[in-house]
């Protein structure tokens, strides 16, 4: 470590300069001491001695100072010193220094925030051991390229095991947790395969793990929670192990805890507790339920591309082994860390952290225009030391030192931005059982925000800094300090900068409109249905207690029954999705009489299993036909409703009423009758990708335990509802929770949560960089105003108003801020692009908002010019020409 | 006493070195030894000494330590390290090329 030995010599130089200095002065006081003495030897007095032996030694002071910069610590004392200088020159006007800190503060801040939620999302690693051999498995089908796996398939890998490495699955699903002596509540229950946990390397920190064979029926009553589920309903009590609480009404032994680490908000964040994936036979042959998420451990030996090839070619043998489910399906590996951030976040993330880049850009160019306009009053100065032969670097050193004071001091501002917007995207994200998203503020991120205030300190601190160089001395010194300095090139890049910051403010804005008002109307809009009487929530039967078809469907008739005659209470209805619901169910459909098309290539469709009441709960519309009735029940014949994208795509111009058509349960076919046809509806996320086709079948033809309840308000506020049906609930069953019982119009705020902060973002961001935007035209246009007095002045003296001089100002501001807007439009269109991309479902009708934005921006650029117009308007000209 | 002669710019360093390889020395028994080896003929401030010293210990070439001198007295004496004999065979053969190729030019012409 030869090259070390010398830095230590230089930071023991630096650290204990006092020691050195007194050596040094030690080394050169002996030198001169031998000398004198040599001379006192030839004859010299002492004090003549002495005096010679200085002058042979040479200028002592400067010899002292070139020693101290051999030791190569010269420049941080002069940094040092620039630093003081400009803390100093900044501290003498506090009003410049605090406008710049907060400007860059907010600006920094804003991009810091952004970049956290990318750091949060996508780049801290999951909390897992070997995470990259971590893999999600998918079943890519037409509608879904992140579909889930039948068991059957699933068991079908088992002996790939050998070759990829080991795979674990589970499935989520809302069940009831209850305890003697309190009410059932629905929690979020996945049931997982034996070895989840031990495949992504986590041990529950209290209790123990799932032992082999407990994923078994019969063995499976033992139950993990997770950290959050512990703390909140079981106050974080140690003695909860071997305790037995009750789940979908069968008792369950907790055996374990899992460490806070484990739930990351990003993968199974919103699960409560963990059960053994117990299968049944039955359930464990089953290929056409895509019920199972599956992830894997590749084996160290087992390059990524190969498991590629590997997966890819077991999705090939299942499609061509069962072409009945699995034809024009394949599979596909990703890794777990990519699929938790999601494929949406991956898209529209980037694209907010370049738009709140732009705002960084605004204030910088904003503060590019104060450091100027600040450089050139002191242009005099410049102009002295530089005739006195001030080298450039040394013109410089105090400018770039004062830049990089402001920008570290904003960079600070930012963290405190960072962390504050941490807090607010917790608290705005809190799910109903405590769930939030977790975006920290570590090292990662502080080291953005510094880098992002360094490159930002050169990138406004440059350019005073080369106006500065090219000052012309003669000029400046013979106009003293009058009169337009910097002259035409400087203006004319004041000017660029005002119309770039317009251009950026104005995709920003657009961007920002565009998105929330896409966002309000998907929250507006019920396309298809009405939600404003609407109480929604979902129940989930047990098994134990509704075990077969017959017992669910009579709880769902009495359930019905009861809640219809409640008052206030219009319609009643249970189905298996509503319009904001998140699991839909998706299935092929053939015609009865039609060509049948290739295996797997056969039309999809959502279905929904409806109660007869729920068109009329829903506000949906009945174009023709009948609606289900009480007697379509698990006896009579098999019937359908279609919605008319579906009637149109499955029967072109004829009469679908009366046709029969088939849904395809792997090979075997389900035929019944079309007996109706209402209006599309369309779902209310915007990442959604709409499958259009919708068809309806009864409830009671196919019942399914969990379901959403949808109760329609006569007259009353629909909230006002909540109580009674709760009431009504808990007396048909007390051990069945219904979970998030509210007005439907509450349920879809919640959902859109995550759109919601985004939104929130892009309008801090938009508003953000049209104050500064503005900002910077008023100081631009004051400025301007304040140099040309002496011109009105003459022009007031020779005939003209008061009112030509404002025109003439306005005027000049007004064509920045068109020239600005126009080029901003054409970005906007590209975000424009760009967010339909990333969100398919949401609404981007731009020539309306894209004009709106341009009358605003102008406007706000009339308001920022009037104030230093009008002040032009009133100029003296007497006393403005006796001023000269 | 002979006429003075400047020293070419950067052979101050090579003649410290030259010095230093016969042994340790402090400041002054440098600036003797450099006076008694060019019998007087160098025209050097005695101060410019030191930077170069200081410069030297950065980078390595030599190391210091602080002794009591014969009589009595604490200085700082400078020795050469591996770095610093590399450093002078380096110089010496670059300045002894230097030295031929300008004796080529000049009897050549």
């Amino acid at each position: 470590m030869s090259f070390l030995r010398p830095l230590g010599r230089r930071l023991r130089h630096l650290f204990r300069r006092r020691q050195t200095e007194a050596e040094m002065a030690d080394e050169m006081r002996f030198h001169l001491e031998q000398r004198a003495a040599d001379f006192a030897a030839d004859g010299l007095r002492d004090a003549d001695a002495r005096a010679a032996a200085l002058r042979r030694f040479g200028n002592l002071a400067s010899i002292q100072e070139q020693s101290r910069e051999a030791h190569g610590w010269g420049w941080l004392e002069r940094f040092g010193k620039d630093l003081r200088f400009a803390a100093r020159q900044l501290a003498r006007t506090p009003g410049f220094a605090l406008l710049a800190i907060v400007t860059l503060g907010l600006g920094i801040g804003a991009n810091t925030s952004m970049f956290s939620v990318i750091n949060g999302v996508m780049l801290k690693p999951l909390p897992y051991a070997h995470l990259a051999r971590l893999d999600r498995l998918y079943r890519v089908t037409a509608q879904n390229p992140e579909g889930n796996i039948a068991p059957a398939d699933f068991r079908e890998f088992q002996p790939l095991q050998a070759a990829y490495g080991e795979v674990a699955a589970y499935t989520p699903a809302n069940v009831s947790l209850a305890e003697p002596g309190r009410p059932a509540e629905m929690a979020l229950s996945a049931r997982a395969t034996s070895n989840l946990f031990s495949l992504v390397g986590v041990q529950p920190q209290l209790g123990r793990d799932f032992r082999p064979g407990e994923d078994t029926p019969g063995r499976d009553r033992v139950v993990i929670l997770s950290q959050r589920t512990w703390q909140n309903r079981f106050g974080g009590a140690l003695e909860v192990i071997g305790r037995t609480v009750r789940i979908d009404g069968a008792p369950h032994e907790i055996i374990g805890v899992m460490p806070p680490s484990f739930n990351d908000w990003r993968f199974l964040g919103g699960i409560d507790f963990f059960r053994p994936l117990a299968f049944t036979a039955a359930e464990a042959a089953d290929r056409t339920g895509p019920v199972l998420r599956v992830l894997g451990r590749r084996a160290p030996t087992l390059a990524p591309e190969a498991a590629d090839r590997l997966i890819a070619s077991f999705g090939a043998h299942l499609a061509t082994a069962f072409p009945a489910a699995n034809a024009e399906t394949h599979w596909r590996r990703v890794t777990l860390q990519s699929a938790a951030a999601g494929s949406g976040a991956v898209a529209v993330l980037p694209l907010l952290l370049g738009l709140s880049g732009f705002v960084l850009l605004i204030a910088c160019s904003n503060l590019a225009n104060l450091l100027l306009a600040r450089t050139m009053t002191r242009a005099r100065e410049f102009a002295v030391r530089a005739a006195l032969g001030a080298s450039r670097l040394q013109l410089l050193r105090p400018l770039l030192a004062e830049s990089l004071l402001l920008a570290l001091a904003g960079g600070a501002l930012a963290v405190v931005v960072a962390y504050w917007f941490r807090d607010w995207a917790a608290v705005r994200s809190t799910g109903d059982n405590g769930e939030h998203v977790d975006f920290i503020v570590d090292w990662t991120v502080m080291t953005w925000a510094f880098a992002a205030s360094l490159a930002t300190a050169l990138a406004f601190g440059l350019a005073p800094a080369l106006f500065a160089l090219r000052l012309d001395l003669n000029h400046t010194l013979k106009s003293g300090g009058r009169g337009p300095i910097g002259g035409r090139s400087h203006q004319r890049f004041r000017r660029f900068l005002i119309v770039g910051q317009f251009a950026l403010a104005m995709i920003l804005l657009a961007g920002a409109a565009l998105f929330i008002r896409g966002l309000d109307d998907l929250n507006r809009r019920r396309s298809g249905w009405e939600s404003r009487q609407l109480v929604t929530g979902t129940i989930a039967l047990p098994a134990g207690t509704y075990g077969d078809d017959e017992k669910t469907t009579a709880f769902h008739r009495l359930a019905l029954e009861r809640l219809a005659a409640l008052p206030g209470v219009a319609s009643v209805s249970l189905s298996s999705s509503t319009p904001s619901i998140i699991w839909p169910e998706i299935r092929k459909f053939v015609v009865e009489g039609q060509d049948r098309p290739a295996t797997g290539r056969e039309p999809a469709a959502v279905v929904n299993r409806v109660s007869p009441q729920y068109f009329a709960t829903f506000g949906t519309r009945v174009l023709a036909g009948r609606v289900f009735t009480e007697r379509d029940t698990a006896n009579s014949p098999r019937v359908f409703i279609l919605n008319q994208a579906a009637a149109r795509g499955l029967f072109g111009a004829q009469n679908p009423l009366g046709r029969r058509i088939a849904r395809l349960d792997g090979a075997e076919l389900r035929t019944g009758e079309v007996v109706g046809v209402v209006n599309d509806v369309q779902p209310v996320l915007p990442d959604d990708n709409p499958v259009v086709f919708q068809i309806y079948q009864p409830m009671a033809q196919e019942p399914r335990r969990e379901s959403e309840l949808a109760v329609r308000a006569a007259d009353t506020a629909p909230a006002t509802l909540v109580d009674r049906i709760r009431a009504a609930m808990t007396e048909l069953d007390p051990d069945l929770p219904v979970s998030r019982l509210q007005p439907a119009d509450a349920t879809i705020y919640r959902l859109n949560y995550q759109n919601r902060v985004l939104r929130d973002m892009l309008g801090a961001f938009g508003g953000l960089g049209l104050a500064l935007a503005s900002l910077g035209i008023y100081g631009v246009i004051a400025r301007t105003v304040a140099q040309r007095t002496g011109e009105f002045a003459i022009r007031l003296a020779l005939g003209a108003t008061g009112r030509d001089i404002i025109r003439l100002v306005l005027g000049s501001g007004v064509r920045m801020a068109l020239l600005g807007s126009a080029v901003g439009l054409l970005g906007a269109l590209g975000v424009t692009r760009l967010l339909a991309a990333a969100y398919p479902n949401l609404p981007t009708n731009s020539p309306l908002i894209l004009s709106a934005t341009t009358l605003l921006l102008v406007a706000v650029a009339l308001v920022a010019c009037w104030l230093p117009a009008r002040r032009a308007g009133k100029v003296d000209a007497i006393q403005a020409l006796r001023a000269e | 006493m002979a006429d003075k002669s400047e020293l070419f710019p950067g052979t101050l360093d090579m003649l410290i070195l030259r010095v230093l390889s016969r042994g340790e020395l402090h400041g002054w028994g440098i600036t003797n030894k450099l006076e008694q080896l060019s019998k007087s003929a160098l025209q050097v401030d005695e101060g410019s000494l030191y930077p170069s010293l200081y410069r030297m210990e950065d980078k390595g070439w030599i190391e210091a330590e602080w002794r009591m001198t014969e009589n009595n007295r604490r200085a700082k004496y400078y020795s050469l390290t591996r770095a610093g004999r590399k450093q002078l065979e380096h110089e010496q053969a670059l300045w002894d090329r230097m030295s031929a190729i300008i004796a080529l030019v000049t009897q050549s012409v």
